[in-house]
């Protein structure tokens, strides 16, 4: 008798242990796979599960775009899982590295594709919808998602850093200043409308000190003058003299202007730079259009009326900068109804359905003849001024630009902060680091 | 023989478990340092010792862990200062209701999620122009500190947060421990004419030498893998890496990087330093006495 109570208490333990390691797969699913839906077993429907990061407008266009597919497709049921941003690119990693994956569908940041795409855990896109993506839309939309000439996704926007500036009307007109057209323009205008009190700023001039404008401004102004952070063999050169100049010219408005701080670098504030434009605490922010909509919504502002999106004004006539994959949708390769999906995908590329989605996710399109659209002009008329400058972004180029963000950010920081003896010492430095990351 | 049979029954699934989530996990960690492993993919190649000897080179590496033996000795040896005087403070309280509410006080940080508390600290305690610490310091007339963004300054805001979250753990152990003491020692001293202070030294904390070795040892275990104040209080390791330490440090390479091998090596350091100074603490504190 007590061998069999020994015996149903391993088991009753054993059995808690496993309920406790569960998987976390919320309907119990096995992740990956092509469910069934609950037909009773037919077989016949489809059921594929499309994970994204977890944003208010961007889930409802997803959710409305898969009823509508759903309703043209009979039999494809697209169940969308949302996870926050934060948890999102570790999740989707862990999910590929699994092998089964954990959805058939993934919206995917272009960057994180760039460690998918060698090794056969995305679907590579039909040639002739390859051909068609790379025709139709802007090369730096999907340069990221190419690898040994195949296509591994498809780019839903085109991400854009440079370009545009969030300018508070407000405190412009108190400081009877105007919104500058010109490079020396926006640096007089930044100094004319800082404030401080002691150390403390009142009021930041310009403040594009974040983890993404010091390094894209940094490529554009060496792209502006003429050269490249990149050799012809794919190596980083940030010694040349353009580069010294375009890292300088960055570093004196911190340094010598003090038209902002490295409070967007080293943490300490409260806001990031453009909510304190909104919060009235900074005047001037390049930054992308993503940044608009928050002003309207969670600020209560009126764009045109209490701050405006404005053309950032360019470091000389050749406007060029560098630009990475934004957010695309890519299909796992252990997909099961690999067919109902690329169905799915071309459901969503097609110009009616993107045009809505670009627009209530507040995107710059990847596809040229919709940024180019009147009805996208008229939805979104702020976005003219980066639409217009769209064909002079070059693809940043294949490596981890978290990391490159990361050595810019760390070394610019260090020249402000006085830790290098030179412009000459931090660009040797930074270079050495640049290029450490494409071993 | 059958008691033998029946505690081996009850145990085995708990040792199955800390076999397969614990023991297994662990060699494979071991493994994967060896290699220059990326799980996506198919070809992983052998750099035996490599990830081991690149470690010694890492600037980051170093700075990561002299970052966390600062914070690690800091935190620890603070929290069971302050934990133990709180506690003996509460013990002082006859009633124990007061006792229970104070107890209850201290340890409400403790339920609240890391993750919670820091975006509280990080954008209403310590920002350095709005946050609350700094409006205190300038009431008083004191200038603003720069908290989060000054890399001299930011250890010293990880240790008080940390201080903040987790001495209320600490606190609940030592009042357990001190409320197990008999009063008739107590009373033998009083009988005695010890002072207070007396007491606290010749009994109390002798006596709490079971607790103390618990409180030390998990207490050290846990602040040496710590990483929500690290990943949501500061901003990307703070200034210069100011804030780096090595659990952030093996995310950041594993996760960011992508360099699973040498996280894993990274990782099997931290393991080894946890082990060696769990196994001096127990050496040192071992108790072979009861009441």
């Amino acid at each position: 008798m007590k061998k069999i109570v020994s015996l149903l208490l391993c088991v009753l333990l054993a059995v808690s242990l496993t309920a406790c390691s569960g998987s976390g797969n919320d309907n119990g699913a096995d992740p990956g796979q092509a469910q069934p839906s609950g037909d009773g077993g037919s077989g016949e429907d489809i059921t594929l599960t499309m994970w994204a990061h977890q944003n208010e407008p961007w889930n409802a266009a997803y959710t409305d775009a898969i009823a509508a597919f759903e309703a043209e497709n009979a039999g494809i049921h697209i169940q969308l899982e949302t996870f926050p941003y934060d948890e999102f690119e570790a999740k989707v990693q862990t999910s590929l590295i699994d092998g089964d994956g954990g959805a058939d569908i993934y919206e995917m940041w272009g960057g994180w594709a760039l460690d998918f795409t060698p090794h056969n855990t995305l679907m590579a896109m039909p040639d002739d919808f390859a051909a068609q993506i790379q025709e139709e839309t802007y090369a730096p939309t999907y340069g990221a998602l190419m690898n040994d000439g195949k296509l591994y996704g498809v780019p839903l926007e085109f991400n854009i850093e440079n370009g545009g500036l969030v300018v508070n009307l407000g405190l412009l007109e108190a400081n009877n200043l105007k919104v500058p057209t010109t490079w020396e323009e926006l640096k007089s205008t930044a100094v004319a409308g800082t404030a401080h009190d002691g150390n403390v700023f009142q009021v930041k001039g310009l403040d594009f000190v974040n983890w993404d404008s010091v390094p894209y401004y940094f490529l554009s102004l060496i792209l502006q003058q003429g050269s490249n952070y990149l050799t012809e063999d794919g190596k980083f050169d940030v010694t040349t003299q353009e580069a010294k100049t375009a890292f300088d010219e960055l570093a004196s408005m911190v340094t010598e202007d003090k038209v902002t701080d490295l409070e967007g670098l080293t943490g300490g504030g409260d806001l990031e730079g453009y909510q304190q434009c909104y919060a009235g605490r900074v005047m001037m922010v390049p930054r992308g259009p993503w940044v608009i909509s928050e002003g309207v919504e969670s600020f209560g502002m009126e764009l045109g009326t209490d701050f405006d999106y404005v053309e950032m004004p360019w470091y000389t006539d050749d406007h060029k900068f560098a630009s990475e994959t934004g957010w695309s949708l890519a299909v796992s390769a252990s997909c099961k109804e690999q067919e109902a999906a690329m169905k799915f995908i071309h459901y969503l590329y097609e110009d009616e359905v993107m045009l809505d989605h670009n627009i209530r996710c507040t995107q710059i399109p990847s596809k040229r003849n919709l940024a180019e659209s009147a009805e996208y002009q008229e939805a979104m008329p702020y976005t003219k001024v980066l639409v217009d400058i769209l064909d002079n972004a070059q693809f940043i180029g294949t490596f981890n630009t978290d990391r490159l963000k990361e050595t810019v950010n760390d070394t610019f920081v260090g020249y402000c902060s006085g830790d290098y003896a030179s412009i000459d010492e931090a660009m040797e430095d930074l270079n050495t680091k640049l290029n450490a990351i494409l071993e | 023989m059958k008691n033998k049979k029946f505690v081996w029954a009850v145990m085995l699934p708990a040792m199955l478990h800390i076999l397969v989530f614990i023991i297994v996990p662990i060699g494979i960690g071991l493994v994967v340092s060896f290699f220059n492993y990326n799980p996506l993919s198919s070809n992983n190649t052998f750099v035996g010792l490599g990830n081991f000897q690149k470690l010694f080179a890492d600037p980051d590496f170093r700075l990561a862990m002299k970052n966390t033996l600062i914070f690690v000795f800091a935190t620890v040896f603070l929290n069971i200062a302050l934990s133990l005087l709180v506690a003996q403070l509460i013990s002082y309280f006859k009633s124990n209701k007061v006792r229970s509410f104070f107890r209850m006080v201290f340890f409400l940080p403790c339920i609240a999620p890391m993750v919670a508390t820091s975006v509280v600290f990080s954008r209403s305690i310590l920002p350095t122009t709005t946050g609350f610490l700094n409006m205190m310091l300038n009431r008083v007339g004191l200038p603003s500190v720069n908290w989060l963004g000054d890399p001299k300054v930011i250890m010293i805001s990880l240790i008080i947060y940390t201080l903040w979250v987790d001495v209320g753990y600490n606190i609940v152990l030592f009042s357990a421990g001190i409320d197990g003491i008999p009063a008739y020692v107590y009373e033998a001293a009083d009988l005695d004419g010890a002072s207070e202070w007396r007491k606290f030294r010749k009994v109390t904390l002798p006596l709490l030498g079971r607790s103390f070795q618990f409180v030390i040892v998990q207490t050290l275990i846990s602040h040496f893998q710590m990483f929500a104040q690290f990943s949501v209080l500061i901003l990307k390791d703070g200034p210069q890496n100011s804030g780096l330490v090595l659990s952030r440090y093996i995310y950041k390479t594993a996760f960011e990087y992508k360099d699973m091998g040498y996280a894993s090596a990274v990782s099997m350091v931290l393991f080894i330093i946890i082990i060696i100074l769990s196994f001096i603490e127990q050496k040192k504190h071992n108790v072979d006495w009861e009441y």
